[in-house]
Formats: C-alpha cells, sequence, structure tokens
C-alpha cells in the first residue's frame, strides 16, 4: 500500500500526527495549483484552506483502488478551482497579476545565484501572466500536465474527458501560450 | 514573419497546408518523443523546410524548458498551521518537555543574546554600585535586616514622643477649660502650699508636668480692645493664643 494510502487509512481511525503529515506533503502541490490558476496569492491561500477542509471532511470516500491519492487530491482541487472560477467571473479584473508574486522555493535550488534567483523569478511571474491570458480549459490542462508533472491517465481521471481531449487540451495550450509569451516579447530559452 | 499557426480562419488557409496543420497537431507528442519514428522523420524533415513549423517547434521546446526551469512556488509559513488549526482546531505548538524548552533557541538569536548580555551587564553594575566603600554590601541580607529594626525602633520612638506631647496639650486645654468663664473676674492665685502641708489647690504629686500646672496671673482685666469686641482671651495671660510650648 502506498504511504498515502496508508496515511489515510490512519487518519480514518482518528490519528492526528497522519493527517499532518499528509498535510505536509501535499500543502505544496495545492497551493502551486491554485497559485497558476488564480494568479493570486490570497486566493490561492484561501483555496488551499478550502481544499484541505473539504478534504479532510471527505477522506472516507476516497478509494486507493480508483487512484493515487494526489490524483484525487488534485481531482478535488481542480473542481473547487472551476467553482471559484464560475463564482468570481463577474468580478474578475481582466489583470489579476498585480499581487505580490509569491516566492519562489530555494529548497529546489540551494546553489541559485541572486541574480539567478530573481531571473526565475522574473521567468515565473512572466509565465503566470501567460498562463492568465488562456481560456481555464487550455490553462488548466498545461498546468496540470507542465507544472504539476500529471501524466496523461491522471489528467483523464481529474478533468473526467477522454485522454485525446486531453491530449488535444495541452498541445493546444502549449502553442497559445508559446504565441502570448512572444506577444509579450518573452523569448524562449536556448538550448 | 507574425505567426499564424494557432489562428484558425478560413482566411488562414492559405497561410497552413496540411502539413504544418498536421506538425501542428502533433507537436506535444514530437516533444515529448511519444511519435513513431516514421512520423517524426516526417515531421522534422518538414519542420527543416518551413520557417513558421520551424520557429514554432522552437518557440514550444522554449517554453517547455522555461517551465521546467521554473521552481515551485513557496508556501506561506503559516498555511499549514491555518489548515491544521481549521481542520484539526487550535492546537498548541508543542507538547511536553519540548514545549516547555521550546523558547531555549531563541536566546541564540542575536537580538535577545544581546539583550541577556546588557541585562547581566545592568546586574553586575548595581551589584558593584551596592557594595560599601568597606566591602559592606548594602544588600547583605543581615545589613538589610538590621536597618529595618532600626527603623521599626525609631518610628517607635517618635510615635510615643508624640503621644506624649498630645497629652500635654490636651491637659492644659482641660485646666484652661475648667476656669471661671468670665475671664474679666480677677483670678484668684493658686493657694500656696501651707506650711502645715495642707494641699489646697496643690495638683496632684504624680502629675508629670509639674512645671506646667504653675499657672501665671492673669491680668487683672481683659484688655479693652477685647471687651470692646466681646471677646474672651482664652488663656491665663489674657491672649487670645496659647503660650509657646517652651513655657510649659
Amino acid at each position: 500500500m502506498e504511504p498515502d494510502a496508508q496515511l489515510v487509512q490512519l487518519c480514518l481511525r482518528g490519528d492526528g500526527p497522519s493527517w499532518e503529515e499528509l498535510v505536509r506533503r501535499h500543502t505544496r502541490r495545492v497551493y502551486n495549483l491554485c497559485y497558476r490558476f488564480t494568479g493570486n496569492a490570497a486566493s490561492a491561500e484561501d483555496l488551499s484552506q478550502e481544499v484541505f477542509l473539504r478534504i479532510f471532511r471527505t477522506l472516507g470516500s476516497y478509494q486507493a483502488v480508483h487512484g493515487a491519492f494526489p490524483t484525487w487530491l488534485t481531482s478535488v482541487t481542480r473542481n473547487l478551482l472551476v467553482d471559484h472560477y464560475r463564482r468570481t467571473r463577474r468580478d474578475r479584473v481582466t489583470d489579476s497579476m498585480e499581487d505580490t508574486m509569491p516566492q519562489l522555493e530555494e529548497k529546489h535550488s540551494p546553489m541559485r545565484a541572486p541574480d539567478k534567483l530573481a531571473e526565475a523569478a522574473e521567468l515565473s511571474e512572466q509565465l503566470q501572466r501567460g498562463l492568465a491570458r488562456l481560456s481555464p480549459e487550455l490553462r488548466e490542462a498545461v498546468i496540470l500536465r507542465d507544472l504539476q508533472g500529471l501524466d496523461y491517465g491522471e489528467i483523464r481521471g481529474v478533468l473526467q474527458v477522454p485522454e485525446g481531449t486531453v491530449k488535444s487540451r495541452i498541445n493546444r495550450g502549449r502553442i497559445e501560450l508559446a504565441r502570448v509569451l512572444d506577444e509579450m516579447g518573452v523569448r524562449p530559452a536556448q538550448s | 514573419m507574425r505567426w499564424e499557426f494557432a489562428r484558425r480562419n478560413p482566411e488562414g488557409a492559405e497561410f497552413m497546408d496540411w502539413h504544418c496543420t498536421r506538425t501542428e497537431e502533433q507537436l506535444s507528442d514530437f516533444l515529448e518523443g511519444a511519435l513513431p519514428a516514421a512520423e517524426a522523420a516526417a515531421f522534422s524533415s518538414h519542420a527543416a523546410s518551413c520557417a513558421d513549423c520551424s520557429k514554432l517547434v522552437a518557440q514550444v521546446r522554449g517554453l517547455m524548458r522555461q517551465i521546467e526551469e521554473t521552481p515551485q512556488l513557496e508556501v506561506p509559513a503559516p498555511l499549514e498551521r491555518k489548515i491544521l488549526d481549521a481542520t484539526l482546531g487550535p492546537r498548541q505548538e508543542t507538547a511536553g518537555t519540548q514545549g516547555w524548552f521550546g523558547w531555549l533557541p531563541l536566546i541564540w538569536q542575536p537580538r535577545f543574546a544581546m539583550g541577556i548580555v546588557t541585562v547581566a551587564a545592568s546586574f553586575v553594575i548595581v551589584f558593584h554600585a551596592a557594595a560599601g566603600d568597606n566591602g559592606r554590601s548594602v544588600l547583605n541580607p543581615l545589613n538589610l535586616l538590621r536597618g529595618a529594626n532600626r527603623q521599626v525602633h525609631l518610628t517607635y520612638a517618635r510615635g510615643a514622643k508624640m503621644v506624649n506631647n498630645l497629652r500635654v496639650v490636651y491637659e492644659i486645654e482641660s485646666r484652661l477649660s475648667a476656669q471661671p468663664e468670665s475671664m474679666s473676674e480677677p483670678i484668684a492665685p493658686p493657694a500656696r502650699p501651707s506650711n502645715d502641708g495642707q494641699p489646697g489647690q496643690q495638683p496632684p504629686a504624680n502629675d508629670p508636668h509639674e512645671k506646667s500646672q504653675t499657672i501665671p496671673h492673669p491680668s487683672h482685666h481683659s484688655t479693652p480692645e477685647l471687651a470692646e469686641m466681646n471677646l474672651q482671651p482664652h488663656f491665663a495671660d489674657g491672649s487670645l493664643y496659647p503660650a509657646p510650648r517652651s513655657t510649659l
């Protein structure tokens, strides 16, 4: 049994430390997904809490045989993000990128020099601005595939669409994002 | 040349032939290495001969590399705690001995270390200044006890002295109030003690204020001004004010 599935079983027996461990293991994934989708740090934080609150209440409905826990967690997160998107559609301003960009995770780049870190932060912000200009369908497909690292089968499980549609959305999302970044003057990195 | 590969409209057909459309559709598979070898070769061949497709491939490949190099965002520090508080309820940070001594690492922080050094230096200065010139410390508990004992005795002695003084004053006042109401009448001189040992009006011998009992003769008449103002002298010497205490 996978570690996440074991933790879920312990949580269902009322083991608090197991729930803490589960939260620590997946907070970054959920927060990054929320931020990349909304482009707003405060909203991403609130939505992350909402996700874990829902997970906590519906943990009993998770069945390991139907998929890995991260896939189920991503599916719950994605559903909440879609709800949030529909709820805030009328209130949304065209550019929600005015908020301060969250700090980048330095754990993944311990040897980065300050200028490299600043360059990475600028890169991340440009990417976020480009994602904000995609349609929600293409945006979530690119985020799940390229930023969250899910495979096609997992994305199909999250989005509840055929795998062909998943591949098509990812492909079109990448092309559209590249075009948007080109219009923004962002040149692709050379190999 | 402007990209037109992603814009599907009837007018854009002249910008893209069938091969370009297929290149676009299979771009992700090609970049992820999921195309069969034959199709991958045809893809590469077309991309090498088509400027638009070549640029498209370079752009998307650069985008995917850019995404790979983008580090994950750092999770806000209080987020995990907020989540746990919202689900498990507010709890203390740690329990047991770890909770008791959880503050220890804080003292190694520069600001707390400087504060501790400052407080320690202040204590050293205070104790040094409290020590007397002859080496006797004012803060010695024995010296403190002696000082407190001395203060208690001094306070008691001052209180006793004040009570005695008040007692004298009230006694004088009570004697004066016992005088005849009209001070215009001459007051008979006090009877002198007879030779035969008659006490007469001699006050009790046990009066501790023997000197004060010798009240001087008042004037035979009150002063005209006092009589005119219908004021009666309150004291034996005809004045409105008591004699100085030194005369008692």
